[in-house]
């Protein structure tokens, strides 16, 4: 929830106004919360009220996985029945020692077995994940009921009797939870405003895409699993507790993963309140079907039918449907920048500030930066990339073209890793990056674009070119999302590219060329060595494609190595040298765009007898030094 | 030896039933990208169907397939232009939860028409077995598995034989180009869904003679019925087919030779096995996310 601004119009004081309205209203409901049992003594309400906390913490921790990382999961009630359970058994194991002091231990339980859950999602992702959480929350069931000897099968376990004052019988459950609940926001809080939760946005909205400019998704996505998961495991053993009876159907019941689910869906599953204002109306609605309606086929009516109608009606949840509105009355009829020239100019001061100019001429013959070694890739029975070797050398603007299908676009996503290579090997300055991660890749100064441009269409401009990672440490994980140098840094790269206008529009907003620059700005933001440039001049204005040969120019200048695939020929053949041609997944031919465009083989297989460069255009210089490999 | 054998031979038709109704999940997997979490529900709404007609009308329980089966192909064909077309374009989170509360509210109506107590269907016919040397095959069985057999040739048949077949694998192959060559792919989607609930209806009816159900009994199935699709490979018919085989086979080899309890375990282990070591099952083939269909 971005708040006001420091220019702020008149309307925009009203949606000033409602941002602290919001405020008010959920501290008062804080205060509220903390208060009621002092107040009022009315046990059905207490009971209700406790309920709901353990929910708001499970949807809490759901928003994690499930709002920022885009994981679905129908088996977060698995981890209130986990803490239940490891309460339980401790309890019952132990009948003389405190039942609180188990509690961290629940939480214990919960983090690992999330994270085996999140070594498996490591591989399953969309509907296969789905699956096995619901796979994985039976499968734990079974496991209670048939473990007679640790669980008690399904007759259950009964724990100890409270032995506090029966006056207050409630309030060390309540407030525990309170408690529980408050850490719970805290660390949801924390995450979002971190890397790690940029990063896990990426990942929600393209998980290949995240990994490529830098985001290590295994170590994301476990340390996400767990932390949606430990406090949600002693929330489990207060809740285990606060019943005094645990029995397999009851606390691993789908039921309870689908309340959870339903209160993070019906708050707004990418909020921080959502969750908690979801659990609340949820669970009370839960007590009063329970109650006054019957129960069990009433229940499940109503939860099913609140599932299809949510996901019909209101995806988005109360919360974001209440701010987009809040949003609608401040910004209406000062729409942002559309169709405004793209600007021109701007520094590259982000970049610069480390670099000096290379004099191309000066280096007569220089080191190969990408070595590419036989490289093999097969879908089924088509070799989309068979045998491909190519080498770009340092400093150069190499260009790669061939016919269509001829495994270009494949060949990129072989050295970035968006897809293994079958074979081969890679080289970059020297070190063999074949094996290694897209990540690993991107740290060790490879960037790419896309042909079909993939930025991350629900985060603006700017978040998306700061969401890069140039290197990876745990530490940076914890760091602020945005730090003002970074921002900086985005600003500039953004002038340079013309885009800066637009750095608060969503990304889906943008037309397609717009598109292409931010891309190549996020890229930029790596600071990378070689820059993979998947048709930049596909689908751009004129105008745009002269700028964006400039700029190719003007970055090359200060050290930066491209490697551009197209096949707009003016294009490539004015500003690359070497050029490589590929054909049936190969290498054909390697040379100066002149011996290029003068190759037999070329000519028959791509570019045409009739193919001539409009003069003026062909500008390469023909004596910088070769590497051919054909 | 001779349980073995036997052994073998029921859990191949039991194998039949689970691969028509695995292949309807699939086949609605394939076509529109959406895993039906009510297609268990849906089996269990055949079976009680099929209990009424036999109960209320004294119509055979395998021949009732003949009723069922339409009932909830139509029931198919509305849901799909009422609640799913809707949220076609949505991520498949959306059209997964959406299918999951369908399947609650579906058990929450068979509570309320039919209870929730256990209920079985039992023809004459139920208690008899066919006797081949020393092996022993109850007639249920027997007539349920080759009906599963019979309505899963028919559905190749349409599949693979007729103008609607083809649409049918034009739109799964690609929806943007098969709208191209003048297919309406939300009609035929339309279909598909319910062809895939009748799948899951017929299935209902005959598993309903076999064994005990409820409303709740869904959850099994649903467990069983993803565990069939993911081994064999989201989408892919054949692969749904051999794997149903196998996993009745598992299945059953379990419960006897182990212990019946453990046996619902295996549906949970296979998914969990095959996800981690080959995520795109026997014989699904993983998609080019690279390539973007035009």
């Amino acid at each position: 929830m971005s708040a006001a601004t420091s220019e702020a119009p008149p309307e925009t004081r009203r949606g000033f106004d409602l941002i602290w309205v919001g405020r008010l209203v959920a501290f008062a409901a804080a205060v509220l919360l903390v208060l009621y049992p002092m107040i009022s003594d009315d046990l059905y309400y207490q009971n209700m009220i406790i309920l709901s906390l353990v929910f708001a913490i499970a949807a809490s921790g759901l928003s994690i996985i499930t709002g920022l990382a885009g994981y679905v999961s129908l088996g977060q009630g698995a981890f209130i029945g986990l803490g239940g359970y490891t309460v339980g058994v401790l309890a019952t194991k132990h009948p003389d020692t405190n039942v609180w002091l188990w509690m961290p231990l629940a939480g214990v339980v919960a983090g690992l077995v999330a994270l085996v859950l999140g070594f498996v999602a490591l591989r399953a992702r969309g509907p296969s994940f789905v699956i096995i959480t619901v796979a994985f929350l039976f499968l734990v069931q079974v496991i209670a009921i048939n473990w007679r000897s640790l669980s008690g099968g399904t007759e259950g376990l009964s724990l100890p009797i409270p032995t506090w004052d029966a006056d207050i019988a409630n309030w060390p459950f309540y407030y525990s939870l309170v408690g529980i609940l408050a850490l719970q926001l805290l660390l949801v809080w924390w995450i979002r405003r971190t890397k790690l939760g940029t990063g896990l946005v990426a990942i929600r909205e393209d998980e290949t895409k995240a990994a490529t400019i830098g985001i290590n998704l295994p170590v994301e996505k476990m340390i996400a699993f767990v932390a949606s998961s430990v406090l949600v495991g002693v929330a489990g053993g207060v809740y285990g507790y606060y019943l005094t009876f645990i029995d397999p159907r009851g606390m691993f019941n789908i039921l309870l993963s689908v309340e959870t689910m339903l209160a993070l869906l019906v708050g707004g599953k990418a909020t921080l309140w959502g969750p908690v204002l979801g659990a609340f109306i949820v669970e009370p609605l839960n007590e009063y079907a329970n109650n006054d309606l019957g129960g069990g086929n009433t229940k499940l009516l109503i939860f099913g039918g609140l599932l299809v109608l949510i996901v019909l009606f209101l995806p988005q949840g109360v919360l974001p449907a209440v701010e987009s509105a809040i949003n609608w009355l401040r910004t209406r009829g000062k729409a942002g920048l559309v169709g405004a020239r793209i600007g021109t100019g701007g520094s590259l001061a982000p970049l610069t500030d480390k670099l000096s100019l290379v004099d191309r001429e000066a280096v007569s013959d220089p080191p190969p930066l990408l070595e590419v070694t036989d490289l093999r890739k097969a879908f089924g029975g088509l070799k989309a990339v068979d045998g491909a070797s190519l080498v770009v050398p340092e400093g150069s603007i190499t260009g790669l073209i061939g016919p269509n299908g001829s495994g270009k676009t494949t060949l990129f996503n072989l050295i970035d890793n968006t897809i293994h290579a079958d074979g081969g090997e890679i080289r970059l300055a020297g070190e063999r990056i074949d094996g290694l991660s897209s990540w690993s890749r991107a740290h060790r100064g490879l960037g790419r674009t896309f042909q079909i441009t993939r930025l991350f269409r629900e985060m603006t401009v700017l978040e998306n070119v700061v969401a890069a990672q140039r290197s990876f440490s745990w530490g940076q994980l914890g760091r602020i999302a945005v730090s003002g140098a970074e921002a900086r840094a985005a600003e500039e790269l953004l002038e340079y590219v013309g885009m800066r206008a637009f750095r608060d529009q969503k990304a889906k907003a943008l037309s397609f060329g717009q598109q292409k620059l931010v891309e190549l700005a996020q890229v930029l933001m790596l600071d990378p060595k070689l820059i993979l440039l998947d048709e930049p001049a596909g689908g751009i204005n004129p105008v745009l494609i002269d700028r964006m040969s400039e700029m190719i120019r003007e970055l090359n200048s200060y050290g930066k190595t491209f490697l551009i695939v197209e096949h707009n020929m003016p294009f490539v053949l004015g500003l690359c040298d070497p050029v490589h041609v590929l054909g049936r997944g190969r290498t054909m031919a390697s040379g100066t765009p002149s011996e290029i465009q003068k190759d037999p083989a070329v000519v028959d297989a791509y570019l045409g007898d009739d193919f001539v460069l409009e003069a003026g255009q062909a500008t390469a210089p023909a004596d910088v030094p070769q590497e051919a490999t054909s | 030896m001779t349980e073995l054998v036997q052994t073998l031979v029921l859990s191949l038709l039991v194998g039949g039933i689970y691969a028509l109704v695995a292949s309807g999940l699939t086949l609605i997997f394939g076509v529109m990208r959406v895993i039906n979490i009510a297609h268990g529900a849906f089996l269990i709404l055949g079976a009680f169907i099929t209990y009424t007609l036999w109960d209320q009308l004294g119509l055979d329980p395998l021949v009732g397939v003949v009723v069922t089966t339409p009932i909830v192909f139509v029931i198919g064909w509305v849901i799909y232009r009422l609640l799913v077309r809707p949220i076609r374009h949505a991520p498949m989170s959306s059209t997964v939860l959406l299918t999951f509360g369908l399947a609650l509210v579906t058990e929450g109506v068979m509570g309320f028409v039919w209870g929730n107590d256990s209920t079985s269907i039992r023809p004459s016919y139920v208690d008899e077995s066919y006797h081949l040397g020393s092996i022993f095959l109850p007639k249920a069985q027997v007539y349920g598995g080759l009906l599963a057999i019979l309505v899963l040739v028919a559905l190749w048949l349409i599949l693979t034989k007729t103008w609607l077949g083809r649409a049918i694998r034009a739109a799964a192959a690609n929806p943007a180009s098969a709208e191209l060559v003048g297919i309406k792919v939300t009609s035929v989607a339309a279909v598909v869904f319910g062809l895939g609930l009748a799948a899951a209806g017929a299935g209902g009816a005959i598993t309903g003679v076999l064994y005990p159900f409820l409303p709740g009994s869904h959850y099994l199935w649903i467990a069983r019925l993803l565990a069939i699709v993911v081994l064999g490979g989201l989408g892919s018919l054949e692969g749904a087919v051999i794997s149903a085989l196998v996993f009745g086979i598992a299945e059953t080899v379990t419960a006897v030779y182990i212990s019946p309890a453990w046996a619902t375990a295996v549906p949970y282990a296979i998914v969990f096995a095959v996800l981690l070591i080959r995520p795109q099952g026997l014989l699904g083939t993983r998609l080019r996310d690279d390539a973007v269909a035009a």
